[in-house]
């Protein structure tokens, strides 16, 4: 029940989580009857970037601080159960949201290429597996940056700061190329930020040196992807739960 | 497999004398980075215990260190130094929440859910059964008298609505141990009068409530053990603090009050006088037949006598001067 509740409450947080969903669900839609993408590829990268990134940061960028600021978390963490659980359960409410909000997407782009037989959905189905994979990754870092910054609504801040931050690993790997440095940027872009190019790779089928393995099969490969996202997920929650048990709620009086 | 401690199943069987026991605790706040001398002490050396079945009110002035000694007994925030526990345990651990109730001073609830739903939701989060649960949330609704709002959003409810559902929501599963801060905030009279009553079936079924408050006037009428805060350090509490209550004994004479007051009393202890009313210090209530004895042999033809004791608020008004002037 405890977990069913911490779940349920996720979802009816906001009001605004339902005019979110809908609202991307209808932008795909416009997307893909307006725009025709010739390749199952393009409408992929554009999930992957809408759902994968923007809808995880709109979703989880508060979540936790929201709980916060408020001063509702003080109930919560009273109750007999691990503070780790709020963390869990609430990471898991994210979750299931955007699986479900991911299959709606899939029934939604195959009525329309029913009704408009001029697209190929072939290997949709990966790309929509990326983005779910992208969706947690992003919404455990984003959860786990909630509970130090304890402010709601900082979506805008933490998109502001992702991609500043992308931007700024790219700059550096172009300026410090051929330089000592450049190998352990490169590493810590791969390995530890959200796999957002390791992710599109896999959905679009390259597994080209960027591959966590160099396995022969294209199987091993997928499979290295989907662990490395999974890991890098485990990692961000677990940094996130251990900050949240070790918090303190109160204000500093002046 | 949880071990109980064996003041753990004593204060489970209502056993257990103390419910929660604090020593020498010491809260200093100190932003990240900041400087030292910019360090804030909210709490001093403060130890205390609270034994089963014991309402105390938390007094004191602004920043004197109430919220924050009932956030170290929640386990909400870390002491600096020293160490509480409740019913034997750490107060941050698992197994300590499990005999909390806490109430904070500015209650927020998911916007969306209706009382039942929020009431529901803790429940759920005690760990309790489906059955259970149905079975609280109906008890807590005719217990705090929510049948008018309980199945309207949260985000309708007035002030005092919220601090009825806070309050439900702590006491939900009866604990051992309950910490209201400000619970009669937005209560009008009929809710601070239940309230009270509320309180004192929880003592009668041993319960221990720790309040804080700065409502002296409704403070009182819910208890008489109190906790004198003040700058972070305690000043007085329990029995020293309703004997420290001073007295002021008014009587009524015929005439010739002064000329009285002159022949029996020494002027130190002389408040106030007129022809017909004198005004006495008194430290203690069995003094009072002795001052009436000397005034009558005096030659005072005694029309009245009133005995006056300082309330609380005074009380507190008169301590807060003097650790101001210490």
């Amino acid at each position: 029940m405890r977990a069913y509740e911490l779940i349920r409450e996720t979802y009816f947080r906001r009001s605004y989580i339902w005019i979110a969903h809908l609202s991307w669900l209808a932008v795909y839609g416009v997307f893909w009857w307006s725009f025709v993408p010739a390749k199952t590829e393009t409408m992929g990268k554009f999930i992957l970037i809408g759902s994968g990134l923007f809808l995880a940061l709109t979703l989880s960028a508060g979540i936790l601080g929201d709980d916060i600021a408020s001063g509702r978390i003080c109930v919560l963490v009273t109750k007999p159960f691990w503070t780790g659980k709020l963390y869990l359960f609430r990471w898991i409410g994210l979750s299931l949201q955007a699986a479900v909000h991911l299959l709606l997407t899939g029934v939604l782009l195959g009525v329309l290429d029913l009704l408009t037989p001029k697209n190929s959905i072939e290997g949709l189905g990966v790309w929509l597996l990326a983005t779910w994979l992208l969706f947690n990754a992003v919404a455990a870092l984003s959860t786990s940056l909630s509970v130090v910054l304890g402010r709601a609504f900082n979506s805008l801040l933490l998109l502001v700061v992702f991609v500043a931050g992308y931007l700024l690993m790219n700059a550096l790997m172009v300026l410090l190329r051929g330089e000592a440095g450049a190998g352990w940027l490169t590493a810590f872009v791969r390995y530890a930020w959200p796999p957002f190019e390791l992710l599109r790779k896999f959905a679009g089928g390259e597994y080209g040196p960027h591959a966590l393995t160099v396995g022969r099969f294209s199987l091993s490969h997928s499979v290295a992807c989907v662990v490395h996202s999974l890991v890098l997920t485990c990692v961000y929650g677990a940094v996130g739960i251990l900050l949240l048990c070790r918090r303190q709620f109160s204000r500093v009086r002046e | 497999m949880l071990v109980q401690t064996e003041q753990e199943t004593a204060c489970e069987a209502g056993v257990q004398p103390m419910v929660v026991e604090c020593h020498g605790l010491t809260k200093v706040f100190r932003r990240p980075f900041a400087s030292l001398d910019k360090a804030v002490c909210a709490l001093r050396d403060v130890s205390l215990s609270v034994r089963r079945g014991q309402i105390v009110g938390l007094i004191g002035p602004n920043g004197a260190g109430k919220s924050t000694l009932l956030n170290l007994i929640a386990g909400l925030i870390l002491p600096t130094q020293g160490r509480v526990t409740i019913c034997g345990r750490p107060a941050r651990s698992v197994a300590a929440r499990r005999y909390l109730g806490f109430m904070p001073e500015h209650p927020v609830f998911p916007g969306l859910y209706t009382a039942r739903a929020v009431l529901r939701y803790h429940a759920a989060l005690l760990g309790l059964s489906a059955q259970s649960i149905a079975r609280q949330v109906d008890a807590s609704i005719q217990r705090l008298h929510m049948q008018e709002f309980a199945d309207r959003p949260a985000s309708d409810f007035s002030q005092g609505m919220k601090q009825r559902l806070a309050l439900a929501i702590a006491m939900m599963s009866d604990p051992p141990l309950l910490l209201l801060d400000e619970p009669s905030n937005g209560l009008d009279p009929i809710g601070i009068v239940e309230l009270r009553d509320l309180l004192q079936q929880l003592r009668d079924a041993g319960a221990s409530v720790v309040i804080s408050s700065h409502r002296l006037g409704e403070l009182e009428k819910l208890t008489s053990d109190y906790i004198f805060m003040h700058r972070g350090r305690i000043v007085q509490f329990g029995d020293e603090l309703t004997a420290s209550q001073a007295g002021q004994l008014r009587v009524g004479v015929v005439s010739d009050g002064e000329a009285v007051a002159r022949a029996a009393l020494p002027s130190s202890r002389v408040l106030s006088v007129c022809d017909t009313e004198l005004m006495i210090a008194i430290g203690e209530p069995d003094e009072v037949p002795d001052v009436v004895r000397d005034l009558v042999a005096a030659g005072a033809k005694i029309t009245s006598v009133l005995l006056r004791r300082e309330n609380i608020e005074e009380v507190f008004l008169r301590l807060c001067d003097e650790g101001d002037s210490r």
